[in-house]
């Protein structure tokens, strides 16, 4: 019964799908308000119809419905009922269901926001963004149907991924990317319909921006998380790897990334347009390309993603769209005709376009890295890897390179500008770098790279702070306000820029955990008694001895060993060995104490019969949790600059006013 | 139109999905073989002793190349292993050589003092090694005849036996 309505539904949303990519292109190109409707209403009903589809699935699983051919891939009578839900995305045809619906909803909200706004530009948008959805219906209804009838009907199922329950970050981390991939749909379409209207003005520009920064922050979020996740729970110690899904996640935010910043050139300077726009659809195909990563198997990875039927599909549709997005941009993009103006040498015009140079750099990098071994088995039949040293010794000097940047540029004023008041804008920058510098050699960093790395940091920091409170400063001179008062009101008045320079203060902490914990990580095997003490570093670690925990799915031993630093007492830390009884392996999972300034990051490597002597890995790590904060700052950054303002925005005309911000 | 936009994008696209589309006949799991049969890419580097060991110098001799690192536990699980071949062999005339990997001097040492050692570490410290041998992780092994070509390569930790039936087919070629 739910697979027949699930299906209907699946059925009914490719239906209006369709109806509405006709509409809403039909809609721009005769700037007909009644083929706009109808996309618009299309746009809804696809958003129903997949809430529907996906209300029953859930419904289904927790039912334990296994005439449902999903529900008898993963569910189980015996897992418990958070599991139970969230399996909806433990396996290939949940998560393209998942997909779609995100992908619906979105575009559903697109068509509410723009309603009664830029007729011509909206309507292809929502035309462009609904053929999309068109291609993942298609997936959902064919080759990843969840919905197919079991017959005879299993009494039973295997259960989820077990490793699915082993953090509640594997639960939270794919949704979270899938929301930055799928919403990076409707900047594409938006960026066709530019194309196709054949003009892009301010306000379309800044609409652009705010579309892209919600997807923008979840793909941030959900790097950051998967990273978290890796750290938290494989045991290696690092969060990150330059593993091929890795990479397909972070190639599309480098270009997104580089379009936030090229999208100011576009509002403020009318200019960089075409390559505004070419950004756009290249975030697009990266994330399907990494859609095809994740999902073809034809990547060696630790996301290991057996191969599904779906590969040979999303690549036939990475092709066709590369093409589409190919004829649009080579016929239409002359059309959108930017402003050619001379850019000062040392100017922040001039530093927005190297920032969007090193992005373009490192985002060749990493596919040629990620690719290359695929290309050269090609031409000659034999295997290669690119491993880490690659990643590493092009990634290192562009993010240097790319921190740098964000230190000079806001620094300096847009256009013309005297080389000497260049100078003394930096000098500020340059004393913070300085005392950076100092302070890390005081405790204790050494090496080229490390030091240029904080040094740097400290540069982008002076940098930003100034650019946060020199605006309130200045009302507190000549308006004698207070300073609460003067940066609430400058704070809350340019809340784009303001948010802007928050997400920097994130990636430039995020830089200092990453080359603190990079370059600094410390690491040794010991093996203990039960009540036997070791020190290692200023840690003294004493086995109090083992635990065993047996529950329905798994059985862990774990090792309880208590910690103390520079002779103060921290607590118990507990690493475990679990025993999945399903997949028949033995997985670890570390026990981490996060300081302020390092991790204490513990392994159990293997353990006696009766637990009376373990072998543990310690690892020091300075600087992690920095990390995770940073991740946080950013995504707060990202939801100041996004939320959309207050003020009620003229309706109903094509050229509303720009935003007088100044970013 | 803009033929340049045209062009580029189709430079870009075309060789690419090509590729993706000829990855469907691989497997990703196979180890990576391509060096297998090539010459060894030669290398100087600098040993935890500080003497300069060429790999063009050992040519004559069959040369186990292992690279690891202090941090890697399948690394220490073959360091044993490793050991026994090389007594085994070295009066044989194979030369074992280690090449760290991503590592520190000081740990090196320290890690050999204690599990012992048998055969000089090498340091690579440019990095440069190890991509040319595109080691992807470590314990990765190489195995060198004696005209300089690879005629093996291991990824994970190797153990005695493996080695003792290629180093013995080896030698008597």
């Amino acid at each position: 019964m739910i697979s027949i309505l699930g299906r209907s539904m699946v059925l009914l949303s490719l239906a209006v799908c369709v109806i509405g990519t006709f509409a809403g292109i039909a809609g721009g190109a005769k700037r007909s308000e009644t083929a706009w409707k109808w996309a618009r209403i299309s746009a809804y009903l696809g958003a129903l119809t997949m809430t529907v589809a996906i209300g029953l699935m859930e419904y289904a699983l927790i039912t334990n419905d296994f005439s449902v051919s999903y529900v008898a891939k993963v569910g189980s009578t015996t897992t418990p009922l958070w599991v139970t839900i969230v399996s909806l995305w433990s396996s290939l045809e949940g998560s393209i269901l998942l997909w779609a619906f995100v992908l619906n909803g979105y575009i559903a909200a697109f068509a509410w926001a723009t309603k009664g706004k830029y007729v011509e530009h909206s309507s292809y948008a929502l035309g462009a963004s609904l053929s999309i959805a068109v291609f993942f219906s298609f997936l959902v209804a064919g080759v990843a149907d969840p919905f197919i009838a079991m017959d005879p009907v299993p009494t039973e199922g295997p259960g989820p991924n077990p490793l699915l329950q082993n953090h509640i970050l594997m639960v939270i981390h794919p949704p979270a990317l899938y929301l930055g991939y799928v919403g990076m749909a409707v900047p594409f379409g938006m960026g066709v319909a530019a194309l196709l209207a054949g003009k892009i003005g301010a306000a379309w520009s800044t609409a652009l921006r705010r579309w892209i920064l919600l997807p923008w922050g979840f793909l941030t979020i959900g790097i950051i998380l998967g990273g978290w996740w890796s750290y938290e729970v494989l045991g290696w110690g690092g969060y990150w790897a330059w593993d091929p899904v890795e990479n397909a996640s972070f190639l599309p935010w480098l270009t997104a990334t580089a379009f936030i910043h090229s999208a100011l050139i576009m509002e403020r300077k009318d200019g960089l347009k075409g390559w505004g726009i070419v950004l756009l659809l290249v975030t697009f195909l990266l994330t399907l390309l990494g859609t095809f990563m994740t999902r073809s198997g034809v990547f060696n990875s630790v996301h290991s993603f057996t191969q599904t039927p779906i590969g040979p599909v999303v690549l036939g549709y990475l092709g066709f769209c590369s093409i589409v997005s190919l004829v649009l941009l080579s016929t239409r993009i002359d059309v959108l005709g930017s402003q050619k103006k001379d850019v000062p040498v040392v100017s922040r015009d001039s530093m927005f376009l190297l920032n969007n140079l090193l992005f373009a750099a490192f985002t060749f990098t990493v596919l040629i890295g990620t690719v290359y071994p695929l290309v050269h088995e090609a031409m000659t039949e034999k295997k290669l890897s690119i491993g880490e040293p690659y990643f590493n010794e092009l990634g290192i000097p562009l993010s240097i390179a790319i921190v740098f940047l964000m230190g000079v540029g806001p620094a300096l004023p847009w256009g013309n500008i005297d080389q000497k008041d260049a100078f003394k804008r930096l000098m500020l920058p340059i004393a913070g770098a300085l005392a950076t510098v100092i302070f890390a050699v005081a405790v204790g960093a050494t090496g080229f790279m490390p030091l240029l790395s904080f040094g740097v940091s400290g540069f982008a920091l002076m940098t930003t702070l100034r650019e946060l409170v020199e605006p309130a400063a200045v009302r507190v001179e000549r308006k004698s306000e207070s300073w609460g008062t003067a940066l609430w009101t400058v704070w809350s008045k340019t809340r784009r820029r303001t948010g802007g320079y928050i997400v920097h203060i994130g990636v430039i902490m995020i830089a200092v955990a990453v080359t603190g914990s990079g370059a600094f990580k410390e690491l040794q095997d010991v093996t203990l008694k039960q009540g036997e003490s070791i020190e290692v570093q200023e840690y003294k670690l004493t086995y109090e001895g083992k635990e065993t925990v047996r529950e329905s799915h798994r059985q862990s031993e774990s090792a309880k060993v208590s910690v103390q630093r520079n002779g103060r007492d921290i607590g118990l830390l507990e690493p475990k060995l679990n025993n999945y009884y399903r997949m028949g392996s033995v997985i670890g999972t570390p026990a981490v104490h996060n300081f302020v300034d390092e991790d204490l990051y513990l392994n159990l490597v293997n353990m006696n019969e009766d637990g009376s002597i373990v072998g543990l890995q310690v690892i020091t790590q300075p600087l992690v949790l920095w990390l995770w904060i940073g991740g946080g700052v950013m995504m707060i950054g990202t939801l100041i600059s996004a939320w959309p303002a207050r003020r009620k925005r003229s309706t109903a005309s094509s050229t509303p006013t720009t935003d007088q911000e100044t970013a | 139109m803009n033929w340049k936009v045209m062009s580029v994008g189709l430079l870009l696209c075309i060789p690419l999905i090509f590729v993706l589309a000829k990855g469907f006949n691989y497997d990703p799991r196979a180890l990576p073989e391509e060096l297998t049969g090539e010459m060894a890419p030669d290398f100087t580097l600098n040993s935890l002793d500080g003497y300069p060991v060429a790999l063009s110098e050992l040519k004559g001799s069959v040369v186990v190349v292992n690279f690891w690192a202090t941090w890697c536990g399948p690394c220490l699980q073959e360091h044993g292993e490793l050991m026994k071949t090389a007594e085994d062999y070295k009066p044989k005339g194979v030369a074992f050589v280690g090449v760290l990997y991503g590592d520190t001097q000081a740990k090196a040492e320290a890690y050999l003092k204690k599990h012992g050692s048998a055969y000089p570490t090498l340091l690579d410290e440019a990095q440069r090694t190890n991509i040319d041998y595109g080691v992807a992780g470590v314990p990765e092994t190489f195995v060198i005849d004696r005209e300089g070509r690879i005629v093996k390569k291991y990824a994970g930790p190797v153990t005695q036996m493996e080695l003792d039936v290629l180093l013995s087919d080896l030698l008597t070629r």
